[in-house]
């Protein structure tokens, strides 16, 4: 704790002669302007300019970018379609319909899974909400679109995929306590088993998949509606 | 066989049942102890018993802090349906109070108004109109602000249904009655009514002034706002308490931390969690060069405002530089999201102390040239010195915080009057000055700038090397992810949190912090689900703005621009 100082009282209230002569405190000025100049002449790396997009911003393996569906090594995703994330999400942009998987084991598997890029804030809750380390952020910011259906991204665009690593690298993915930086391994990068099939014959016997959720526009506002009814 | 004994009142609540026990207002009021001491008065005796509460001698609530509605249609056992809560601040004491007013009429709630009390109830008021349909009875100019004119229904009443969508139209917007005429007087130039904004490069956001001029000189004015609505108090209430914080980060978005921390602290209260100490550290350190940045924005953006190109490049500078260290930290650089209930998102990174005192370094260096450029700069001594000036009782009467009271005089800074975290550890001053224009106003800023490093330099000196940086409580914070993936009982918590949100005891509280630009306080109500069942933001920003209508009278147009800058108004915040 400490006092309370007057700032006012530290600066005359009135200026003196020479400063208000106006022509000493510009040469002044010019004096701070010009060491900037030459400071940055003389080592142009000092300049905080990004020559975007020649350049780009190095950003930091913490950056909320594009979302990417991890898989496991033989190439099935890691999601098992339960929601979380969906519901985590704050801004309703995750839009998931689950499917019995005929093959494997894994009770259940993502038939759709949708973002939609144009309500999405970035905020990474859809990674940390995930049990199974199955979706993590890139670097990728560079996601321009014409149209608003090409923002919704679906599993073809969400998957993830070497060359885009390689061009952005990962993200925002789930941190371990302690030093934050270990990438997580967890039992689910491993190929899973085949299983016997019988679920398949459930599903034909008339267990129907759920439709796609189709909501009134980008603005999906009647899930909101639907929820909250007078 | 015990005796239900009533609870003891605090000492505030002690004094205020005294006062007013021997006064004709004793049989219409209750005073109880919460969070705050809170008196209850039917709406007929509010007016006399605010005139009491800012005239009485022993209670001086001299500050309008807050004023706004609840809606108790699905909350059960409440006296009525809506209420309205006032919360008041006594300067001298630093002591808030909350004033509830339960509207009996449920068809048409009414009740007088305050504003010629505290004229800073004003906006509040209207506010209040807008959103619940409150009829503030003598009221001077009760229409609404923040939705559009033509707006049909009162949004944040429980019964109507969020996510409807409305279509409007420019022309359905009403002027305000003087502005639709001419007037022509006698001895005078015709005086004519200018619109300043919406879009306007001044207006550093949607703000739109409409102004009369006579000759150059603005002889009536008001301001229209609430062009960024965005329903941040609706979207509150159908969102679990972790999913509001990305939605704060966009209240004043320069300052997207501090809004976070205030937010989450509310919650925290309620939940009675104790966030770790290193967690708390990190959360302030960020929060002050939050503040660093947006004073940078604020003097840099007033300074291009009146012709002064080269600090705006400096001082965003520093802006930049700290941007860096906060994405680096969580991931983004203006939306951060980065605390939660109970903690943050996630530990800092390892270089993070090193890469902040290198920031303690580079920022005084910018400072030093802006101040050389500025300080003795007659033009924008002619400028900013002398405009906007802003009286120290005008600025208690009109409800101003932050920066704008201090550079009137009055040094209320919410770190000082009632340390939260550790501010009251550390040595550092409160800069005030007591001419209250623009000038100082600016000097004010730059001062608070300095003294944030002189906080943060001290935060790092104590910030433990190693620890947690989240509460471990696991209904509350999300327990770690290595244990979620192997551990069946962790997985179950981890499920619960992410599906149902934290469960809040149900209760009301009121929490408030220091802003980048006043007193920013999240008052939340809670049913006991998973998400508020009501938040509102006292949002510094609304309260300043109300003065400028006021503060330009007698200015020219270029003064107005001047002083609008010193405001430092985020739209973000300012509509919410
Ligand atoms: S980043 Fe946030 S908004 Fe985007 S999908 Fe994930 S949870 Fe939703
Ligand atoms: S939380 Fe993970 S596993 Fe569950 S649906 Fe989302 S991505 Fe798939």
């Amino acid at each position: 704790m400490s006092g309370v100082i007057d700032v006012s009282a530290r600066i005359p209230d009135r200026l003196t002669f020479w400063q208000r002569l106006y022509l000493p405190e510009i040469f002044r000025g010019m004096a701070v302007t010009l060491r900037h100049l030459v400071l940055n002449v003389v080592n142009p790396r000092r300049m905080p300019t990004i020559q975007y997009p020649e350049q780009k911003r190095n950003y930091s393996a913490r950056f909320r970018g594009k979302h990417i569906l991890k898989t496991r090594e033989d190439g099935t995703l890691k999601c098992v379609a339960c929601y979380m994330c969906a519901q985590a999400c704050p801004a309703e942009c995750i839009t998931i319909v689950a499917g019995e998987h005929p093959k494997i084991a894994y009770e259940k598997y993502p038939v759709v899974f949708d973002i939609d890029m144009m309500r999405c804030v970035f905020c990474g809750y859809c990674v940390d909400a995930c049990p199974k380390d199955a979706i993590w952020m890139t670097r990728n910011y560079e996601m321009a679109f014409f149209t608003r259906e090409e923002a919704v991204f679906s599993i073809d665009r969400l998957r993830e995929s070497k060359a885009e690593i390689d061009a952005h690298g990962y993200g925002y993915r789930p941190y371990y306590p302690g030093d934050g930086t270990t990438p997580p391994t967890d039992a689910s990068r491993l190929p899973v088993v085949a299983g016997s099939g019988e679920r398949d014959a459930l599903r034909q016997a008339g267990v129907a998949l759920p439709n796609r959720h189709v909501g009134a526009g980008p603005l999906n506002a009647t899930s909101q509606a639907a929820k909250f009814t007078a | 066989m015990t005796v239900a004994t009533e609870p003891a009142l605090s000492p505030a609540a002690e004094r205020l049942r005294g006062r007013l026990a021997g006064t004709p207002l004793a049989g219409r009021c209750e005073v109880a102890d919460r969070d705050l001491p809170t008196i209850e008065v039917s709406p007929d005796a509010w007016p006399s018993l605010a005139r009491f509460l800012r005239d009485d001698p022993e209670c001086r609530y001299d500050l309008f802090v807050d004023l706004f509605g609840v809606d108790n249609l699905r909350r059960p056992g409440q006296k009525s349906r809506f209420e309205t809560v006032v919360h008041l601040h006594a300067l001298a004491r630093n002591e808030h109070v909350r004033v509830k007013i339960p509207l009996p009429d449920e068809k048409k709630p009414a009740l007088p108004t305050a504003s010629e009390v505290y004229p800073a109830a004003d906006w509040f008021e209207r506010e209040a109109f807008d959103l619940y349909g409150f009829d503030f009875t003598g009221h001077p100019n009760l229409r609404r602000i923040l939705c559009h004119d033509a707006f049909v229904g009162h949004a944040l009443r429980k019964d109507y249904a969020p996510g409807q969508r409305w279509f409007f139209a420019e022309e359905d917007m009403k002027a305000p009655e003087w502005a639709t005429h001419t007037d022509e007087r006698a001895g005078h130039f015709e005086t004519q009514t200018i619109s300043i904004g919406p879009s306007h490069p001044a207006t550093h956001g949607i703000i739109h002034l409409i102004a009369r001029l006579d000759g150059e000189k603005i002889i009536r004015a008001e301001t229209n706002i609430g062009y960024l609505h965005r329903c941040f108090e609706k979207m509150s209430e159908t969102h679990q308490w972790n999913q509001i914080v990305p939605y704060c980060d966009r209240l004043n978005y320069v300052s997207a931390m501090i809004n976070g921390v205030g937010f989450v602290r509310t919650a925290e209260k309620m939940l009675g969690i104790e966030v770790p100490d290193r967690g708390r550290l990190v959360r302030t350190i960020l929060s002050e060069f939050t503040r660093i940045m947006d004073h940078c924005v604020c003097i840099g953006a007033n300074l291009v405002d009146i012709g002064a190109l080269s600090n705006f490049i400096y001082l965003y500078q520093n802006r930049e530089n700290i941007y860096d260290l906060i994405e680096a930290c969580c991931g983004a650089r203006l939306t951060v999201s980065y605390v939660r209930v109970g903690g943050l998102a996630i530990d800092v990174p390892d270089d993070f102390v090193p890469r902040c005192r290198s920031l303690l370094e580079s920022i005084p260096l910018f400072l030093k040239d802006v101040q050389k450029l500025v300080d003795n700069n007659r033009i924008v001594r002619q400028r900013l010195q002398g405009t906007g000036v802003v009286t120290r009782e005008q600025a208690i009467a009109w409800g101003l915080t932050g920066p704008m009271l201090r550079a009137s005089g009055v040094p209320y800074d919410v770190r000082r009057a009632r340390p939260y975290d550790f501010y009251d550890k550390f040595d550092w001053d409160v800069p005030i000055s007591n001419e209250g224009d623009n000038f100082a106003r600016y000097l004010v800023r730059i001062e608070e700038i300095r003294q944030s490093l002189k906080i943060i330099r001290q935060a790092l000196d104590i910030l433990p090397a190693k620890g947690a940086v989240s509460s471990d409580d696991w209904r509350v914070v999300l327990p770690p992810k290595d244990a979620v993936y192997h551990d069946m009982e962790s997985l179950i918590y981890h499920f619960k949190l992410v599906m149902e949100g934290i469960r809040v005891p149900p209760g009301e509280r009121y929490e408030w912090i220091e802003g980048g630009n006043g007193e920013l306080g999240f008052h939340a109500v809670s049913d006991g689900r998973g998400g508020p069942y009501r938040l509102r933001v006292r949002p510094p920003c609304f309260a300043n703005m109300q003065a400028f209508q006021k503060m330009v009278i007698g200015g020219t147009v270029s003064d107005a621009v001047a002083t609008l800058g010193t405001l430092n108004i985020i739209a973000g915040e300012l509509d919410r």
